[in-house]
C-alpha cells in the first residue's frame, strides 16, 4: 500500500469512526441479531410446548358413546355438544377449535388453518385412531384373535442418530443472512458518504486537486469501506453464534445440540464475510460514487442492498442446493456455501469457484470506478 | 511560468425545449504568467473563470488546446506539476471531521514534506496565521474566516511554485480578505506564480501585475492595469469592462 493510498484510508476511517451516523449503521443490525436468533427460538419453543388447554375445545356435532366419552377424557379432550349450524357460529367467535361432524361411520373433522386448529387436528387424529384400535380389538376378540399380538406383529422403533432441529436449522441460516444483511448496510452509509457525501459537501473538488492518483484515492475509500463492513460482519457473526448457544442452553426444545456451528462452520464463514464485504464495498463505492448526492445515493443503493440479500435468503427458505453455476452467481453463492457448511458439506469445487469469481467480480468494479474517478464526471455525475 | 495556448472547454446542457446543446464555456484562451507575477482573471459571474482555473489545475480535461508549467504539461508530468501548485478557492471546502493538525500533517505527507520539517512549518505558519491555539480544534467548529486561514496555511504547507486562487476572498470580511491579499503579495515577492481570479475589479486593480479580462468564455483585453486603462480611456479596471462589453446591458 503507498503512501497516499495510507492517508486516504486513514483520513476516511477517522470520518467513519468519528460519525456518529457511520458508527449507528455499523451497529445496528449487529445489535438486533440476539434479539431476533433469541425471540425467534423463544417463540419456536412456545410453539413445540403448547399448553393442551389452548386447542382441546372440540366440537362433537353427534352423540358420544360411553366409549368415545372414554377415550375423549383420557386424552384430555374439552367435549362440546351441539349441532353443525351451533358450530359453524361458535367456530367464527373463537369458542372452539374444531368440530367433528358424522354420517353413517365417515367422520369429518372441520377446521381452519389456525395454528390452534392443527393442534386440534392432531388431537383429534389421535382420538380417531385409538378409537379404531378399540373398536378393532373388540372385533378380534370377538374372532378369538390375540389383539396385542395382532397389533404388535410389525414394530418400528425412531433413533435419532444426530440432534438437529428443522428450526435450529433455520436460526442457523436465518443468523448467517442477518450477518449478511449487517455488512449490506454496514458498506452502503460509509460508500455514500466517501463519495456522493464528499462531492456534496465540496471537498473532492480540494482532493482532485492534490498529487494523489485517482487508482490511491479510490483504493484507500474501498479500503475503509471494506474494514467497517468487514467489522461489522465480524461481530455480527460472534453475536450470531453467542446467540444460538444461549438458545441452546436455554429452550428446552433446542436442548438436545446441534444448532451450534462448529469450527470449521465458523472458519468457513468468517471467509465468506471477508469476500462478501470486499465485494458488497466495491460495488457500494461504483454505485454511490455514479450519484451527485448522498440522498440520490441512498436510493440506488437500496436496490442493491435487496439484490444481494434477497437471493440467498429465498434460497434458504426454500433449500436450494449448490451447483458449481449457482457458485458463480455473486451473493447467492455466499449464503448457499455457507448452508452446505452447516450441514458439513465442503464442496471445495465450489467454494473455490465462489472465492475466485468473487475476486474477479472485486477487480472489475475496482476498475469501474478508477476509471470513474479518473474522469472529470465524477464531479459532475 | 505558467502557459496556457488556446484553451477551449465544451459542456452540454438541457434547454428549454428538452434538447442537448452544446455550449463553450471557455473559447480559446491563450495568455501567460511569469514566474513573481500576480495575473488577475477578470469578469462576472458565469465568464469562465473557473472553468479556466480547474482546467488549469488539471480537475477538469480541456475540450483542446494546452497548459504548461515550465514546459511541462499534465498528461506526461501530472503529479509532478500538482505537487507545485496551491488551489484555493472562496468556496474550498476542508475536512470538518479532522483537527487542523490532523489535515496539515495529512496535507504534508500527500506533498511529501518530511515529518520533522511539516511539524516545524505547521508551527511557524500557524503562528504566523494566528491558529496556534486552534491547531487541534476540529475544523467543523470554524468560522467562514478561520477556515479560510486554515487554507491559507494547507497551501503555504508545502511551499508550492504555483497558486491558483479561484475567488479567494469572496464571503470573507474585510479582515479576513485583507490577510488573503497580504499572503498573495508576499508570495509573488517571494517570486512565485499567481493566477488570481475575482470579480471585484478595484481588488485586482491593487494587487494585479497584469490581467486577463475575460467575457462569456473569450479573452476580451489583457495587459497591465495601467494599459488597459490607458487603452479604455477610463480611470478603473471596472470602467474599463463596461468600455470594453459595451455598457452593462450588453453582459
Amino acid at each position: 500500500m503507498n503512501n497516499n493510498t495510507k492517508n486516504i484510508l486513514k483520513k476516511e476511517l477517522r470520518r467513519t469512526f468519528r460519525d456518529k451516523k457511520s458508527l449507528l449503521m455499523m451497529l445496528l443490525v449487529p445489535i438486533i441479531i440476539p434479539a431476533f436468533i433469541i425471540g425467534m427460538a423463544a417463540f419456536y419453543n412456545m410453539m413445540g410446548n403448547k399448553n393442551p388447554e389452548d386447542y382441546n375445545k372440540i366440537g362433537f356435532a353427534y352423540e358420544l358413546t360411553e366409549e368415545e366419552k372414554a377415550i375423549a377424557k383420557e386424552l384430555k379432550i374439552d367435549v362440546i355438544n351441539g349441532t353443525e349450524d351451533n358450530f359453524k357460529e361458535m367456530y367464527k367467535n373463537k369458542e372452539i377449535d374444531l368440530y367433528i361432524t358424522k354420517n353413517s361411520n365417515t367422520y369429518t373433522i372441520n377446521t381452519n388453518n389456525s395454528t390452534n386448529a392443527a393442534y386440534a387436528e392432531t388431537l383429534a387424529s389421535t382420538y380417531f385412531e385409538a378409537l379404531k384400535n378399540n373398536l378393532q380389538a373388540q372385533i378380534l376378540a370377538n374372532n378369538d384373535i390375540n389383539a396385542v399380538e395382532f397389533f404388535t406383529m410389525v414394530n418400528v422403533d425412531k433413533k435419532v442418530v444426530e440432534e438437529e432441529s428443522m428450526m435450529g436449522s433455520m436460526l442457523k441460516s436465518y443468523g448467517f443472512l442477518f450477518c449478511i444483511m449487517a455488512i449490506t448496510i454496514a458498506a452502503s452509509y460509509p460508500a455514500t458518504d466517501t463519495t456522493a457525501g464528499e462531492k456534496e459537501r465540496g471537498t473532492l473538488e480540494t482532493l482532485l486537486t492534490f498529487p494523489i492518483k485517482a487508482r490511491d484515492i479510490i483504493v484507500g475509500k474501498f479500503l475503509c469501506v471494506s474494514i467497517s463492513s468487514i467489522i461489522t460482519g465480524i461481530l455480527s457473526f460472534t453475536l450470531s453464534i453467542v446467540s444460538l448457544n444461549v438458545v441452546q442452553n436455554s429452550f428446552e426444545m433446542f436442548k438436545g445440540g446441534g444448532i451450534t456451528y462448529n469450527v470449521s462452520t465458523i472458519l468457513c464463514g468468517i471467509a465468506l464475510i471477508i469476500a462478501y464485504g470486499i465485494l458488497i464495498s466495491g460495488i457500494s463505492i461504483a454505485v454511490a460514487s455514479k450519484s451527485k448526492t448522498f440522498k440520490e445515493a441512498q436510493s440506488s443503493l437500496t436496490l442493491v442492498m435487496f439484490l444481494s440479500f434477497f437471493p440467498g435468503m429465498i434460497c434458504s427458505m426454500i433449500s436450494v442446493k449448490t451447483t458449481f453455476g449457482l457458485a458463480l452467481v455473486p451473493f447467492l453463492n455466499t449464503a448457499l456455501i455457507f448452508n452446505d457448511a452447516t450441514t458439513g458439506i465442503f464442496n471445495i469445487t465450489n467454494i473455490v469457484a465462489a472465492f475466485v469469481t468473487s475476486i474477479i467480480y472485486i477487480a472489475i468494479v475496482l476498475y469501474v470506478i478508477i476509471k470513474q474517478y479518473k474522469s472529470e464526471k465524477v464531479l459532475f455525475s | 511560468m505558467i502557459k496556457v495556448d488556446n484553451l477551449k472547454k465544451k459542456f452540454e446542457r438541457i434547454d428549454s425545449n428538452k434538447k442537448k446543446v452544446t455550449f463553450y464555456a471557455d473559447n480559446g484562451i491563450s495568455f501567460e504568467a511569469n514566474d513573481g507575477e500576480i495575473v488577475g482573471i477578470l469578469g462576472p459571474n458565469g465568464a469562465g473563470k473557473t472553468t479556466l482555473l480547474r482546467m488549469i489545475s488539471g480537475i477538469l480535461e480541456p475540450t483542446s488546446g494546452s497548459v504548461s508549467f515550465d514546459d511541462k504539461t499534465y498528461d506526461k508530468y501530472e503529479i509532478e506539476i500538482k505537487k507545485n501548485i496551491a488551489c484555493l478557492s472562496g468556496n474550498t471546502k476542508l475536512y470538518d471531521d479532522l483537527s487542523i493538525y490532523e489535515l496539515l500533517m495529512m496535507c504534508a505527507d500527500i506533498y511529501e514534506v518530511p515529518k520533522a520539517k511539516a511539524k516545524e512549518r505547521i508551527k511557524e505558519i500557524a503562528k504566523r496565521l494566528n491558529l496556534e491555539n486552534l491547531l487541534h480544534s476540529r475544523i467543523a467548529n470554524m468560522s467562514t474566516g478561520q477556515t479560510q486561514k486554515i487554507n491559507i496555511a494547507r497551501c503555504m504547507l508545502h511551499n508550492p511554485k504555483y497558486y491558483i486562487l479561484d475567488e479567494a476572498t469572496t464571503g470573507l470580511d474585510i479582515i479576513a480578505s485583507q490577510i488573503i491579499l497580504n499572503f498573495i503579495k508576499e508570495e509573488r515577492d517571494n517570486g512565485k506564480t499567481i493566477l488570481y481570479s475575482t470579480h471585484y475589479m478595484e481588488e485586482a486593480e491593487n494587487i494585479c501585475d497584469r490581467v486577463v479580462m475575460i467575457n462569456k468564455g473569450v479573452i476580451i483585453e489583457l495587459g497591465t492595469p495601467d494599459e488597459i486603462k490607458k487603452r479604455t480611456g477610463t480611470n478603473n479596471l471596472r470602467d474599463a469592462f463596461f468600455a470594453l462589453i459595451g455598457g452593462a446591458e450588453n453582459e
